[in-house]
């Protein structure tokens, strides 16, 4: 089953994923962000690119898809450089996964 | 009267040679002591007696002699407020003639006062055509039990005479001109216990018993005039149950009949029903309250007869017209008496030791209970409600009276043992526990409160059940596993648990829960899962949900703590949810979604 990939994050960060064919939706406050990813984890998004910079105001959201199959929620860097929240959480998970940090 | 020789001796029961007068089920006195006792098996001339009092020191070759008449109880205005031994003699009396704290032996006492004048206003006139069962005139005995005298069973005729005015027992105080000439009557009556009271027909029992007990009422009710047992583990609560029934069920005569249970349960009986008020008449619960004790130990034949004797006096109740609910604490001993006298028998046993008519003994003892009218002209309705409490050994429900009980009665609140570890009182099993009546009772509810009282009761069993599902997940893999829906289930499945039906016998206010008040506090938590469910739908997250009312849970909580004067409180409570959870979802934004 095919499913749809989604960008959401601040216009200047996610306008360039257009080009890749992308759909891109821009939020410019937490709460827009918190209803997109909402909305769009209702429809057919199988993953979701979250810039790293709003992912951070809203954790709660994020939490709340990490039980799910999907979407899956990823975490870019966005274009002022990275926060290193995204990196943060795979090594998290990974350590979780296997009982130690592996990377 | 001619004489019996006793050639055996065997604990409760006594083996008499030269009995051939006698019959089954005849009353003895046995001994030079003139122990009473009733004569269960005949052989020959060999008649086998159960003797209702202690037999030490009795011998071969001491008398016995048959009354020739079954064992009976009378039954006359005196009885009510009573505490009576399994075969109907007054215990106070009995101490003031014996001076003593315990049963003293041979001793003979009427079960009634003799003595004592009663008011009798006649309802009937002279001339007036009677038949068995219809009532003459009327005895105020306490406050709140108005004694129908009624014709006594296979008389019919026409008055002959009939007045008001004071009477004891034995006074002649109406005669009767039948067919086999005139007959006085007394306050009086006779009537052996084995044998029902007759009835002209039952009736299907449909109108619900309200005991007060949240979980009772709501999930598991019971009718006026069905039978229910609670079975469970020691310390699990069957005498607690048993006790607010007793206290708070809306029937206007209890029997209680503690049978082979500890001597300080009746005590805290003696002690605590006095005091107490009776929320539908408001007088004391003694008022309307017969109790009859045979503690463990006492002699174990007699408890053999205590439930007979219970049930025969609920039963002359039932024929005046009322609704009268018998408990008996507990049918085990009652069971394990009946076992102990077979045994001595030498009769084949059945399952554990049980004789092999254990089935139908229990299921003729429960048969009694019902909705009937009564025999005579006036068809007069009345009900009979037997709550048994079944002790199984080790709260295994599989053994012989559990599943015997089970085959006869329509309810069973199972109590449990884990429940009651965890506090969680009464602690009635609501996975296991069951109700045949509650359709009927749903209907009646529905037009009672005008609501729709039991999709109510569906869906909250629903979510318990659907909990106890969702527990094994979270066993397994964690809260965290469990989708959000699925969480709110859990919140609402613990207050329905810990709000709703854990209720708190010794709290003055929680010990009674009216049926207004069980609907509002349901329907408070059911409201508060609608707009739970509602928000989560405009897009609020479960954290926010559970944080935001978090104030309002604990309000909920305390319900139950609000007296039954103040129950707006209660829809005040439900109106601040609606707010509160509006709030929520505004404050997430989430309403333009909508």
């Amino acid at each position: 089953m095919a499913h749809k990939i989604a960008v959401v994050g601040d216009k200047d960060s996610v306008l360039p994923f257009k080009i890749l064919g992308f759909d891109v939706f821009a939020a410019s406050t937490p709460q827009k962000a918190r209803e997109t990813i909402d909305s769009l984890a209702d429809k057919d998004y199988g993953v979701i690119y979250l810039t790293e910079a709003m992912a951070k105001e809203i954790p709660d959201t994020i939490k709340r898809y990490d039980a799910e199959v999907q979407p899956a929620i990823i975490l870019i860097p966005n274009h002022k450089g990275s926060l290193n929240i995204g990196k943060d959480r795979i090594q998290d998970n990974v350590e979780k996964a296997v009982g130690q940090n592996i990377l | 009267m001619k004489k019996g020789n006793i050639i055996k001796v065997s604990g409760p029961l006594v083996m008499a040679e030269a009995m051939e007068h006698a019959n089954i089920q005849d009353l003895c006195y046995v001994g030079d002591m003139r122990l009473v006792g009733e004569i269960i098996e005949m052989r020959n001339d060999v008649a086998s007696i159960q003797v209702y009092e202690e037999t030490s020191g009795l011998g071969p070759g001491e008398p016995v002699e048959t009354t020739g008449e079954a064992l009976s109880v009378e039954l006359g205005p005196g009885i009510v407020s009573q505490m009576f031994d399994g075969i109907q003699r007054p215990l106070d009396t009995f101490k003031a003639k014996t001076d003593s704290n315990f049963l003293v032996r041979g001793v003979n006492i009427s079960a009634l006062d003799r003595d004592k004048k009663w008011a009798f206003t006649a309802t009937k006139a002279v001339g007036d055509q009677v038949e068995a069962g219809d009532i003459v005139g009327t005895v105020q005995e306490t406050k709140v039990i108005e004694h129908r005298i009624m014709v006594p069973h296979g008389v019919k005729g026409t008055i002959k005479s009939i007045e008001n005015g004071e009477f004891a027992l034995n006074d002649v105080v109406y005669t009767i001109e039948t067919e086999d000439g005139v007959k006085e009557q007394t306050l009086l009556q006779r009537w052996p216990v084995r044998r029902g009271r007759p009835f002209k027909r039952k009736l299907n029992p449909d109108k619900p018993m309200l005991t007060g007990q949240r979980v009772i009422d709501t999930f598991f009710p019971i009718t006026k005039g069905g039978a229910a047992a609670v079975p469970g583990p020691f310390g699990a609560g069957k005498t607690v149950v048993q006790h607010q029934i007793a206290k708070f069920s809306d029937v206007d005569l209890v029997v209680y009949v503690g049978c082979g249970e500890r001597g300080n349960e009746m005590t805290d009986v003696l002690n605590e029903f006095p005091e107490l008020i009776d929320p539908n008449t408001g007088e004391s619960l003694m008022e309307r309250t017969i109790l009859i004790a045979n503690t463990s130990n006492m002699p174990v034949a007699a408890r053999e007869a205590s439930i007979y004797t219970g049930i025969t006096i609920a039963e002359y109740f039932r024929d005046m017209g009322y609704s009268v609910a018998i408990m008996a604490d507990s049918t085990s001993r009652w069971a394990e008496a009946l076992r102990e006298m077979s045994g001595r028998l030498e009769e084949m046993p059945g399952d554990e030791g049980y004789p092999a008519y254990l089935g139908s003994r229990i299921a003729e003892y429960y048969e009694r209970a019902g909705r009937t009218l009564s025999i005579g002209s006036e068809d007069r309705e009345g009900s009979i409600t037997a709550i048994g409490a079944v002790s199984p050994p080790g709260g295994d429900t599989s053994e012989p009276v559990t599943q015997n009980t089970l085959r006869v009665v329509k309810v069973y609140w199972a109590l449990d043992s884990s429940l009651a570890q965890k506090r969680h009182f009464p602690s009635v099993n609501w996975l296991t526990s069951y109700s045949l009546y509650l359709s009927e009772v749903g209907q009646f509810m529905n037009e009672e409160l005008k609501q729709d009282w039991s999709n109510m009761v569906q869906h909250a069993m629903n979510i318990l059940q659907e909990e106890s599902e969702l527990q094994e997940i979270v066993r397994l893999v964690g809260i965290e596993s469990l989708s959000e829906k699925d969480r709110i289930t859990m919140v609402i499945a613990q207050s329905l648990r810990e709000d709703y039906l854990q209720q708190n016998a010794f709290d003055d206010v929680d010990t009674y829960t009216s049926r207004q008040k069980q609907f509002l506090m349901l329907d408070l938590i059911l409201s508060l899962e609608t707009e739970a469910r509602e928000a989560m739908r405009l897009g609020a997250y479960f954290k926010e949900i559970i944080d935001g009312t978090e104030d309002l849970r604990d309000k909920i909580a305390r319900a139950k703590y609000i007296s039954e004067d103040n129950l707006d409180e209660i829809s005040a409570i439900k109106q601040e949810i609606k707010d509160k959870v509006h709030d929520i979802v505004a404050e997430g934004g989430m309403t333009q979604n909508a």
